[in-house]
Parts: structure tokens; sequence; C-alpha cells
């Protein structure tokens, strides 16, 4: 998935937050948890356009849809594939057919049966160019065709093997919608997408709110939720807050509950106890990464790679900037994924080891202003920062990173972009180094990142292989990876497979990408589902 | 009022409109062809963004139902074409009709900016009042108020009050809410800088108007101070105000941008932000004409105002 663009902080950097604890409440001390009364949850992330995540397929709209959407399966805090709206699967033994059978007696919240046909309707939708879904027709690219075997069973047919099946099915831009409300047409079904999930979508004023209200006949709960009956809350009151003060600001003063993207030191402060509390959560799929684009100079020679990935000290500034709250990744793989090689050995700073590189690369010489020179040419590099999907204190790690690298001589070109001029330069390959988080479940994003057929741009012109990773070995333990359902083998294969990324020096990874949640004295029993780290509130309650 | 009167007043009222009118059309070609400068294929805005995974067919389809397939001159007939009659077309990112969205958002930006306006009014009257009157010191103060109060930019002041209202004192909600108590911050920091500009204006005028001739005589009448101020001066000081207020609300206009995106407001500034960033070339369109509309109707409504304040004008 790709990160949509989130936290506009108009005030960011120059403001102080007050240090001060907001209000002061008389809290109920009991565990036992209370019914009724509504949530205010401020996201900072962007407004879906729809809200229904089959089309496009965000963050944001994960965000929204964990609420009133629900999934074959889920996954538990361990990664292990969890049954939901599918009680059993089975694959056949050539991988190319699965059988799901779905739990009985589920009804989406418009009065439709959750069946096998209605199951085959949403893959149909995911799958029709009309809907312009993105991720979940990426995560289907290898269904061929569906079957409904009886009422409750439904048969996939596949083109190859695909060992990240479940793991795709798991995530919420495939959440299963009603069927009826899917033949309402994209408008209507846009503004109140229908499924099985704890909440209904009441109303949504734009710019403002969306206002969801509990799911009376709600009966699927996943098996790791805290208890089984309708949730607690009467209801969630999701608010638009763009700006990250004033959000902090509104939890604060008990206008709101929870708040999402807080800035490092709002998080730091509530890690350090207080009424506020975080919940951190960090994203299943890649880290956050700089990609070293390895297919125009001077990246296409591993010796700069390397030179510049031994120059580019970032531990100090993830440390500073973020207040403790991250910590340092050594694995392009997020820590939630079982499969995550870390290999710290390949990011130790050395200028020394640098210098002699750079040197040995032809880039001996240095101009007045101390960037290294090579046939009269800088060794320049030009990095596009997506404003939007870049936090200020990601912004500002890598102008640290820009002031290391110079010690060796690189000069670092930091342009801060909108989303679209940072696509734009990307589409035109006028990058050497970027940033661009990926979400996905499992390690199976590996081959969406770095196998060759990434380098092929989409109609639309975008690419996902970023550094230009072009290796046919690397290319074959991916595909070989995705089709084998032998969990040791897999893991040993994805294992050599970040071996040839990490050493090739492609990639700088930074730390997770992380979800962070900050919670007022009042709310208990948040979690976020260990899927894609969306919050769920059937378990919250409000203690007041 | 003689025939005449209003026969000119018509004829002035009618030279304006044709003004007006020709000021949209500007506006609306010039936006017309600034954005199709501006990088990033609209198809793929259409599509969900430069993200999407697209068909080429899925484009195609949509050059074809947007027309964007059809020569730039035939487009811009169509769009014109279209504006004659009041289509705005659809908002490519919301699918939706960019006239409804305008609708929706317009009164929340316009209840915001008139409000802010009329505290500015008030306040700057205050500021001009004191800085005219006071003492020496008195009047040194307000002046260094009105400089640092033009001066300061929305996002900060509005990042100060939050801190201090609501975060320290606890008094107003940092974020919208229904009744008046939410608009109060937001209206307060759209009015402060504005406040200060007005009242540098009315503090001079203030100031000669209170040294000319007729105040002079009124005071020889034995006319109390605050009588010469209200009936006479106030409104000489306010004559620049009045013609500056047009301008004004077109400075509050784009000032709801921040303010409205800072206050989590709904509202017409916060669509145009989210339209630029998601290239949706109708919907900015759209509140470009609608913001330019509303400035010009403002502006003829303070020249008119100036006619009544100032009868000199009257016969121009």
């Amino acid at each position: 998935m790709l990160r949509a663009p989130h936290t506009f902080s108009l005030l960011g950097s120059i403001a102080i937050v007050g240090l001060l604890a907001g209000c002061s409440s008389t809290t109920v001390t009991s565990d036992e948890p209370v019914e009724g009364g509504v949530l205010v949850y401020a996201t900072g992330d962007a407004e879906p356009d729809c809200l229904d995540p089959h089309v496009g397929g965000n963050y944001p709209q994960a965000l929204l849809a964990t609420q009133y959407l629900e999934s074959l399966v889920s996954k538990n805090a361990e990664g292990d594939i969890l049954p939901w709206l599918a009680e059993s699967w089975t694959e056949s033994p050539d991988g190319l057919s699965w059988e799901f059978t779905l739990r009985e007696g589920i009804e989406f919240t418009d009065g439709t049966p959750l069946n096998a046909a209605a199951v085959a309707a949403n893959i149909a939708h995911l799958k029709d160019p009309e809907t312009g879904s993105s991720t979940g027709y990426l995560a289907l690219g290898k269904v061929e065709s569906t079957t409904v075997v009886d009422d409750l069973t439904l048969r996939l047919d596949l083109t190859a093997p695909d060992s990240a099946l479940l793991d795709s099915f798991s995530m919420p831009w495939l959440g299963i919608q009603s069927p009826t409300a899917l033949e309402r047409g994209e408008e209507v079904n846009c503004a109140s997408p229908v499924g099985t999930g704890p909440f209904i979508v009441e109303s949504w004023t734009r710019q403002d709110s969306i206002t969801l209200v509990r799911n009376e006949d709600y009966s699927s709960a996943p098996e790791d939720a805290a208890h089984d009956g309708l949730p607690y809350l009467d209801g969630i009151e999701w608010r638009f807050i763009p700006d990250a003060t004033t959000r902090y600001a509104a939890l604060q003063s008990g206008e709101v509950d929870v708040i999402d993207n807080p800035q490092p030191n709002s998080l730091a402060a509530a890690l350090d106890g207080g009424e506020i509390t975080a919940l951190l959560a960090p994203r299943p799929g890649a880290s956050n990464r700089i990609e070293l684009n390895s297919s125009k100079p001077p990246f296409d020679d591993p010796r700069v790679r390397e030179a510049f990935v031994r120059a580019a000290g970032v531990d100090e500034g993830i440390e500073s900037l973020f207040f403790g709250t991250v910590d340092r990744s050594y694995s392009v793989l997020s820590s939630v994924e079982k499969e995550a090689l870390s290999a710290p050995e390949y990011f130790e700073g050395d200028l020394d080891a640098a210098n002699a590189l750079l040197d040995e690369a032809g880039w001996t010489e240095r101009d007045d202003e101390g960037y290294r020179v090579r046939d009269g040419e800088r060794l320049t590099l030009s990095f596009p920062v997506s404003t939007n999907q870049s936090v200020p204190a990601e912004q500002s790690l890598f102008e640290q990173l820009q002031a290391t690298t110079k010690d060796v001589g690189f000069e670092v070109i930091l342009e801060p972009l909108d989303l679209s001029s940072w696509y734009g330069a990307l589409f035109a390959h006028e990058y050497n180094l970027v940033s661009a988080p990926y979400t996905k479940v499992g390690p199976d994003v590996l081959r969406i990142l770095y196998h060759s057929d990434s380098t092929v741009p989409a109609p639309s012109g975008y690419f996902a292989n970023l550094a230009q990773l072009k290796d046919s070995e690397l290319d074959a333990l991916l595909t070989q990876a995705s089709e084998t359902s032998d969990p040791a083998l897999r893991g040993e294969l994805y294992e050599q497979a970040q071996e040839i990324v990490l050493s090739g020096y492609y990639a700088i990874p930074l730390y997770d990408q992380q979800n962070n949640y900050l919670l007022g004295p009042d709310v208990r029993g948040v979690r976020a589902l260990p899927t894609v780290s969306t919050p769920t509130f059937h378990d919250a309650w409000l203690a007041r | 009022m003689p025939v005449s009167g209003a026969r000119r007043v018509l004829r002035w009222l009618a030279v304006r409109l044709a003004g007006a009118v020709f000021v949209l059309w500007s506006i609306a070609t010039l936006i017309f062809f600034a954005l199709r400068l501006v990088p990033g294929d609209p198809a793929l805005a259409i599509l969900g963004g430069p993200g999407s995974q697209a068909s080429e067919e899925a484009l195609a389809l949509v050059r074809q139902e947007y027309g964007l397939d059809r020569p730039v001159s035939e487009q811009y007939l169509l769009a014109m074409g279209r504006l004659l009659v009041g289509d705005l077309g659809t908002s490519y990112s919301l699918r939706q009709d960019v006239l409804g969205l305008i609708a929706e958002q317009f009164w929340g930006t316009l209840l915001l900016t008139v409000l802010a306006l009329a505290t500015a009014w008030l306040l700057a009257l205050g500021l001009a009042t004191w800085a005219t009157r006071g003492s020496r010191a008195g009047r040194a103060v307000a002046s260094a108020l009105e400089i640092v109060a033009a001066a300061v930019p929305h996002f900060w002041l509005a990042s100060v009050l939050i801190l201090l209202f609501s975060t320290t004192l606890g008094m107003l909600p940092p974020v919208s809410v229904p009744g008046p108590l939410g608009l109060v911050l937001p209206v307060v920091t759209l009015a402060l800088p504005l406040a200060g500009f007005l009242a540098q204006v009315m503090r001079e005028s203030l100031a000669d108007a209170l040294e000319s001739p007729f105040a002079l005589s009124a005071r020889a009448r034995g006319e109390s101070e605050t009588g010469v101020r209200l009936r006479h001066a106030v409104r000489h000081a306010a004559l620049p105000a009045i013609s500056l207020s047009g301008w004004a609300f077109g400075s509050l206009i784009s000032g709801a941008v921040v303010v409205e995106t800072v206050f989590a407001r709904p509202g017409l500034g916060r669509s145009l932000l989210k339209a630029v960033t998601d290239r949706d070339i109708p919907l900015v369109t759209g509140i470009a004409l609608v913001s330019a509309l509303a400035f010009v109707l403002v502006t003829i409504a303070t020249d008119a105002l100036d006619r009544v304040a100032d009868p000199r004008l009257r016969g121009s």
C-alpha cells in the first residue's frame, strides 16, 4: 500500500507544545467495562475520498474500514493467521486451488447473509478495473477464478501458488462488503459501505467527521478479541484534525479521546507517564528506508553506494529527533515480520572506509566547497522528499544526513515536494535517494519492492522498486519464496533475498513504520489489530 | 432622491457589474490555462492519484469521459460554456457536483470571514481611538501593538492562542465545536492581524480629522469631545478603512485556508488546500471563482458604502 498523505502540520516545528497536563477528571478506577458513550477519535491521516477501501486502497481508508468491515482471516500478536469470517481453509497440494469455508449465521448490517456468493462478489469487485482498486487488485493478482461450491464454501483457482494469499486476505483493503450494498454503485457505496464489523457508518460530514454507531447484531469478533459480544461503545465520532499540535491540544483539553500521528515530543511525554497514555503499533511489511537508485550514476557503482551508507550516520539523529520513541532498524522488513533479517554490520559508520571507497571509485578531487569531483562533475545526489509522507522529524533527519555525508564529499540536494510533484520526480527517474514507505502484510512485500518486475512502470508511471534493483538471482529467490508453502524453506529464501539487498547497499533502513496512538485518561481496552496496526474499538470502553 | 440621481446610481451599478463579469471571465481563463501548466495527468488525478495502478484502458476511458482527449481550445470553449449556465463540473477526487460541494462549505467560511471582519473593525476603532486620545506613552504602546498585530502570521498566532486559551487556561476548545464557543479562537486569529493593519490606517485619518476646521467649528459650537469623535471624526476616519475592507475580505479568504486547517473547521479554505494537493482541477477552479465572485461583490458593496459615507463621491 502506498502511504497516503498524513499529518499536514502547519505549526509543526514552530509550536512549543504545552508541557502541562491537560484537564483533570475524576476517573473510574474499576476494571469492569462500562457500557455506552461515544468515543471521539481524531485522525491526522487524510480524509478519504471514498470509505470503501476497495476503491484505491490507502491507509486512511484502512483506519476507518477496520471499524465497519471485517476480513476473511486475521492475525494474532505472534503473527499467526487466525480464522475470522472464514472458519477454515484448505490449499490443494499443487497450491493452485484454495477452498474457504465461511462462518455460519453472519449477516451484513443491511441484512444480506454472508455466504460464498457474497465473497465471490467482493473478489469480482476488487478485480473489476472500473472499481479502480490498487492495493486489493495487486494482492489478488494470482487469483484467476472463483467457484461457489456450496452456500458457505468458495473455491479460488490461482495462476500460480501464492504463499501470501492469507496475508493478503487479512488486510482491511480486502474487507468483505455486502454484495447488495456494492450494487448501489460507487457514489453511494463510497459514502456508506456496509460490512459485518462492530460499527456502522451512519453519516459523513465532509472535512469534519464521520459518525459511526454500534452494530446491534454484532457477532463476529476475531478469536484474539478480549470479549465476544456487542461493542461497549454506543458509537465513535471520527474527526479529521489535520494539524498535529491542534490534535494534541484537543486531546489534552478532553475535546477528543484518542488521537493518531502525534509529534514525537508529545509521544515521549505520554511514554514518560501521566494521564495520557500511548499505544505503539509497528506496521507490518517494510521498514522505513532510504533507497539508493542503482540504475544511474553515481550509485550504479557499488563502491559509491557503500561509501554513502558508511558515511550516513543516522543513529544519533534518530535518537534525538524522535525523543527515543523509535528504534533504529537494520532490516528492510518491519520488526513484526518473522522473516526480517537484521544486519547491523553493513551499517557501521566508517568515514575512513567511505573516503577510501570514493577514492577507489575515481572521485578523488575536491572542489572549493569540499565536494568530491570526477572529470569536472560534482558528486551530487538528488533527494526528493515528500512533505506529505515524511513527518517533520524525518525531514530533519534527512537534513542531518545531508550534513554528515558532506564530510566525505557528497552533495545531497534535498527537494521538499508535494505528493504529485514527488511522484512526478520518481516517475521521471530524477532521484538518487528516496524514502517511500510501503505497507503490506507479510514478507512478500520484498517481491514488490525489489523484484526486477517492479521496475517496469504501471500505465500511471508508478513503480515500487525504487532502488532499481535488477538481479536475476534475487528475482528467482523472491518468486520461489512466494510460491512455497513450507514456512522453513520460505524463511530461508527470504533471508537470502534480504542478504542480497543489504550487502549490495541498495537501502538504508531507518526505523519501523510505526502507528502511534495517544489515549485520553478515560479510554480503556483499545488495541491495534496485528494485521496492519489499525485501531479496533470493539473492546474499547470509556471509564466515565 | 431626484430621478437623475437614481439614474446615475443605476449607471454606476451597471458599469461595476459589467466590470465584475469581465474580471470573473479573466479569472476563469487564467485558472484554466494555469492549471494545465501544473505537472500531473488529470486522468490520473481522477483515478486516485499518481500512485494508482490504473490500467491503460481505464485511463483512456476517463480521458474520453471528461473530454481530456479533445484539443485544448475545444476544452476551453466547453468549460466556458458550462460556466455560463452555472455548471462548475464534477470534482475529480470526490466525484461529486462541485457547486454542491461549495454550497456545503460556503456558509462556514462566510460566517468566519464576516465575523473576523467585524471583529477587526471593532478592534481597529478601539485601537485608533486609544492611539489618538491617550497619553504619549499610551499612543506609543497602541501603535506598537498595531505594528505587531499586523505583522504576525496566522499559523503562529493560532498556535499561541491554542497554547494559551486551550492548553493552559482550558477556557476555549482548540478545535471547532458546535456553537459560538468554537468560533472564538478562529475568528480572533483571523481578525487580529487585520485589526492592526486597519488601525494604522484609521489612526492617521482620525488624527487628521480631529485637527481639521470642521472639528474645530464643532468644538466651537460647544460639542463635547466624544461628540466630535462620534459624529464627525470617525466618519472621516472610516473612509479609507471602508475602501480597504474589500481588499481585507480577500485577505481573510486566503487566511481561512490556514485557520480552517489549524482549527479543523470545515470550509472553503480547507477544501481548496485539499483540492490543490489532489490536483482536483474542477474543484480548484470552482472555489477560486466563488471566492473571486465574493471578492468582487464585497468590493462593489464597499464602494457603495463609500458613496454613502462620503457625499463628495456621489457626483462623480
